[in-house]
């Protein structure tokens, strides 16, 4: 049935490519005979390369060439850093020259004939350095703490609103405390790869992106190209979650390194190389604190947060812009700093502002409720607000009390004993715990193009990406809606930055902004039909009321034509039709930066009018060994309101997905530092912990209604990055329920709770 | 960590008790101390051998070090069996020989000689019919990026084979070797439970 096909939950039209093993990942792609290269990354933190003996390198058999700052310098140009308004992950250059900035950086590339051969070749290449004392991060000597507001000359300002000092000191309950989340990395399953070929002066990049074109355009500002002689295909990508949404320093020397031998050249990074020539999630401390009256009500909200960053670049996720808007509060003051450290420089990681802040804010709040002798539902609900309390922009719409209360429901959560230490079941000990989620609704500028052919087949192109989010199937449905065509009669064409440019897929954007460019493309083609059926068996109806249905054109009397006839009428043979949109609420300058390449997505929680997004209530059950004192969770619960449903399948997962991500962010996962040399410690996936299938039993995701028509034509919330982000509260305070104990620190691991 | 140098041929794998052919650490050279000899220089003269996979036999010539995970992306295009660490850590790789799962990425290509691989381009039928391990990922949305969807369904299919697919708690358990970062564990345990009834036991 395609009309209604938007709320269907058909199964993946990528998936069975992807069981087969049919879908072509970056790596997959067949180049004709390749060089290979491997990287060679630094062994220290700070100071400077000394000295590189190539010769026992080069004398290995196949090697073709390597390349160092001594070969490479001024070869890569400044992009600009991507939080800026440019395209790279770092300002830092790749092989610019000596110095070295952070452990892991890339010192040289060596190029041989196979990849075995490249691999001996960097074994046996000598590096050798001059290391100066690095600054790790927090409490390391020569970190540089600079006020955000400072760091951004201007463009940031600490959300703030009424005199919260004043009003704590004289609120009935107070709540104080010192939060801190860890270093964390993506770890796509995919490793990070690049290969390059050249042919007669243009460029074609396969890598896995979340950003085709920016990309595209960041790769031809470093090499000073027209972008129009760069293609970036990238059809399918093995999980993102922020790691590749900006250029990073390898695709520049890949692509050098294949103008220099006239081949292609491939590149696949180790694991452990990806610690360091990526991005990842910074470690914060943050100290929050509360004041309510008697009845729960908050008077005043202070959160501050330092995060850590690389020297050069002033990156910040500053998800205080989120937590100031949580909850109703008349006076608010926040404060973001960052701390320059000798690493490499952080970025997007999945909810990058809102899971380490929320993190502070939703602990905070259950150490309130403890404080009040209150149910923790209730102590949100007292404070729920439509309208946000820095501005007081209305939220368009928001089901925050609506998913607790199904959250609840289904949990159990009446069931519970609220007295810490109350719950056991033979050693372990019960606990459960919520806390609320929220993720803003982003919105970035689009375009694609929709072709029906007279037959009766349509084909979608834009350069959206699928990250495993469900973007294809999306993306087929809504055309499949929009111009009354069964599913499989809908060809998704994506990853590939010859197609017209779609946003960023980060921000859990996409699905809103691409679905409503491809929305306007089908109506557009529908308004052609239905002119041109004046002299057909539609005659006499007005063209606004005739709508696409079951592969007809089809006026509300139920006279219909099929398709093909009322193409015949309308063109020659098939209509394409190119849409651009700019969302409501965004700068009219959006399309001009998309076409660029540039970040460029808008609305969410910052909107001059309205405030946008997504919310949820999350649920856990801990059980924690007395004696041994491991953490297991039995049961995660989340009830989310995230506007329309486009793939509740595809949805489902999604925020499945993300509520283990949560869990292993509050128990497992984290980066370790060596503080004296500021190197990563555990740069692999086997102690570097990965949530795996025996952590995770039970997952419920529930689905609370919701119609938001003012987000966008289509009501659609992202959600993408909506279910990791409660979770590491709700499993702290579940935590604090089994065990008494409160864990401000994460991973909550056994030697917390000793 | 990575420290000293590994020079490809011997050195510490013996030490860290991992498989034969890891661990490719990369080079991030011990910073304050010298750098350590360097092994000489050896020719390695590339070996022929024959692959059998998915009922097809292969000859090859290859640089011994060649891993059957190199063998089959790179050197005969079968690129479904995915890289995800090359140290034996995530199980992206997986594929059966003999019927039983291996990590490929672990298992040099030589040592494939004379037993049958299978990887995930060899199990639907001649006429495009799924696996029904394939067909249940698909049909319970086991997967999200895809990428660790092949050593998922090899994996499954010996998990099966192997009768540790009896509880749910145990499928848990003997999937925990493969690793999937967009958490689609509930998912996969659903659909290997779908699956296994219309599996022949081997
Ligand atoms: S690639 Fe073999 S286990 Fe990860
Ligand atoms: S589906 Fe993405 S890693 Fe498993």
């Amino acid at each position: 049935m395609p009309e209604g096909m938007i709320g269907q939950s058909p199964v993946r039209v990528d998936g069975r490519a992807k069981v087969t093993g049919t879908a072509h990942y970056a790596s997959d792609m067949a180049v004709p005979n390749p060089a290979w290269a491997f990287l060679v990354t630094s062994a220290i933190a700070r100071g400077r390369v000394t000295e590189i003996n190539e010769a026992e390198a080069r004398q290995v058999s196949g090697v073709l060439d390597i390349l160092t700052h001594r070969n490479m310098r001024g070869e890569v140009q400044d992009a600009g850093f991507f939080a800026g308004g440019g395209y790279t992950s770092t300002t830092m250059r790749p092989l610019e020259d000596d110095r070295v900035h952070h452990d892991g950086e890339i010192v040289a590339m060596v190029l041989a004939e196979t990849y075995e051969q490249a691999r001996e070749g960097a074994y046996r290449l000598h590096v050798h350095y001059a290391e100066e004392n690095p600054a790790a991060g927090f409490d390391a000597e020569g970190a540089e703490l600079v006020s955000a507001k400072d760091a951004s000359k201007g463009s940031f300002e600490d959300p703030a609103v009424g005199d919260a000092d004043a009003a704590l000191a004289t609120a009935a309950v107070t709540v104080e405390a010192d939060y801190a989340t860890p270093t964390q990395h993506h770890n796509p399953i995919e490793l990070f790869t690049t290969t390059a070929s050249w042919e007669n002066g243009r460029l074609t990049i396969l890598e896995g992106s979340q950003y085709v074109h920016g990309l595209r355009n960041g790769i031809a500002a470093q090499l000073g190209m027209d972008p129009s002689l760069v293609r970036v295909e990238s059809p399918f990508i093995g999980g993102a979650f922020g790691s590749r949404g900006s250029l990073t320093q390898r695709t520049a020397l890949v692509a050098v390194a294949a103008r220099r031998l006239r081949r292609p050249v491939k590149l696949v990074a180790t694991r452990d190389q990806g610690f360091t020539i990526a991005t990842y999630r910074a470690e914060t401390r943050q100290h929050v604190k509360l004041g309510a009256d008697k009845d729960g009500k908050l008077v005043a909200l202070v959160h501050e947060g330092v995060e850590v960053t690389s020297r050069p670049d002033p990156y910040k996720v500053a998800g205080t812009q989120t937590t100031c808007r949580m909850y109703a509060c008349p006076n608010i003051r926040t404060k973001v700093s960052i701390l320059h450290a000798d690493r490499n420089t952080p970025g997007f990681m999945r909810s990058p502002p809102e899971v380490p802040y929320m993190f502070a804010l939703e602990s905070a709040m259950d150490e309130l409720a403890v404080k009040l002798g209150m149910d923790p539902i209730e102590l949100r609900r007292v404070n729920d607000t439509m309208h946000e309390p820095i501005k007081g922009l209305p939220y368009t719409s928001r089901s925050l009390m609506q998913c607790f209360d199904r959250g609840a429901e289904a949990f159990g959560w009446k069931q519970r004993n609220p007295e810490p230490r109350s719950m056991r079941d033979g050693d372990w000990l019960v606990g459960v715990g919520c806390a609320s989620t929220i993720y803003p609704t982003h919105l970035g500028a689009a375009t694609a193009r929709v072709t029906l052919t007279p037959n009766g087949h349509a084909r979608v192109q834009t350069a959206a990406h699928d990250i495993g989010t469900g973007t294809y199937t999306v993306v087929a449905q809504a055309a499949a809606e929009g111009l009354g065509l069964p599913l499989e009669k809908v060809v998704v064409e994506m990853g590939d930055s010859e197609l017209p440019p779609a946003p960023v897929s980060g921000g859990s954007n996409v699905t809103a902004s691409v679905c409503t460019v491809v929305m306007q493309a089908c109506e557009q083609i529908r308004a052609r039909l239905a002119a041109a059926a004046q002299d057909g068996p539609l005659k006499g109806r007005d063209p606004a009321t005739l709508r696409l249905v079951d592969g007809t054109l089809r006026a509300p009397d139920g006279t219909a034509e099929p398709i093909a006839d009322a193409m015949g009428r309308a063109s020659n043979g098939a209509i394409e039709i190119s849409a651009e949109n700019i969302p409501k609420g965004l700068p009219p300058d959006s399309l001009k930066k998309l076409y660029q390449g540039r970040q460029a997505l808008g609305a969410g929680l910052e909107g001059k009018e309205v405030a946008m997004a997504a919310f949820g209530a999350e649920f856990v059950e801990v059980r924690v060994h007395s004696r041994t004192a491991e953490v297991r969770v039995p049961r995660l619960l989340g009830a989310f309101a995230a506007g329309r449903i486009v793939n509740p399948r595809t949805a489902r997962s999604q925020l499945m997905g993300g509520l283990i991500w949560g869990m292993g962010g509050a128990l497992l996962e984290a980066t370790e530092i060596d503080q004296r040399r500021a190197r990563y410690v555990n740069d692999n996936i086997a102690e570097y912990l990965i949530a795996v299938n025996a952590d995770v039993p039970k997952v419920d995701v529930l689905f609370v209604e919701e119609e938001d028509r003012q987000v966008n034509p289509l009501g659609i919330k992202g959600l993408g990055e909506l279910g990791n982000v409660g979770t590491n509260a709700a499993i702290a305070n579940a935590v604090f329920h089994a065990t008494g104990k409160r864990v401000r620190e994460l991973p909550i691991r056994i030697e917390s709770l000793l | 960590m990575t420290s000293q140098p590994d020079e490809g041929g011997l050195g510490r794998r013996g030490l860290l008790g991992v498989g034969a052919a890891a661990p490719f650490l990369a080079p991030r050279q011990a910073a304050a101390q010298p750098a350590p000899p360097s092994l000489p220089l050896k020719e390695r003269p590339d070996m022929t051998l024959t692959l059998h996979i998915n009922g097809k036999a292969h000859p090859l010539t290859l640089d011994p070090r060649v891993t059957l995970l190199d063998a089959l992306r790179e050197h005969l295009a079968l690129t479904g069996a995915k890289k995800g660490c090359d140290q034996g850590q995530c199980g992206a790789c997986t594929v059966l020989l003999d019927g039983h799962r291996v990590l490929s990425c672990l298992t040099l290509a030589a040592m494939a000689e004379g037993k049958e691989v299978t990887t995930i381009e060899g199990l639907a039928g001649a006429d495009g019919a799924l696996h029904p391990m394939q067909q249940a990922f698909l049909d319970h949305d086991a997967f999200q990026c895809g990428y660790c969807t092949p050593g998922q369904i090899m994996s499954a299919i010996g998990c099966v084979q192997e009768g540790h697919a009896e509880k749910p708690e145990q499928i848990r358990e003997y999937m925990s070797g493969n690793l999937c970062r967009c958490a689609a564990y509930p998912n996969i345990v659903e659909a290997i439970q779908a699956a296994k009834p219309q599996m022949g036991r081997a």
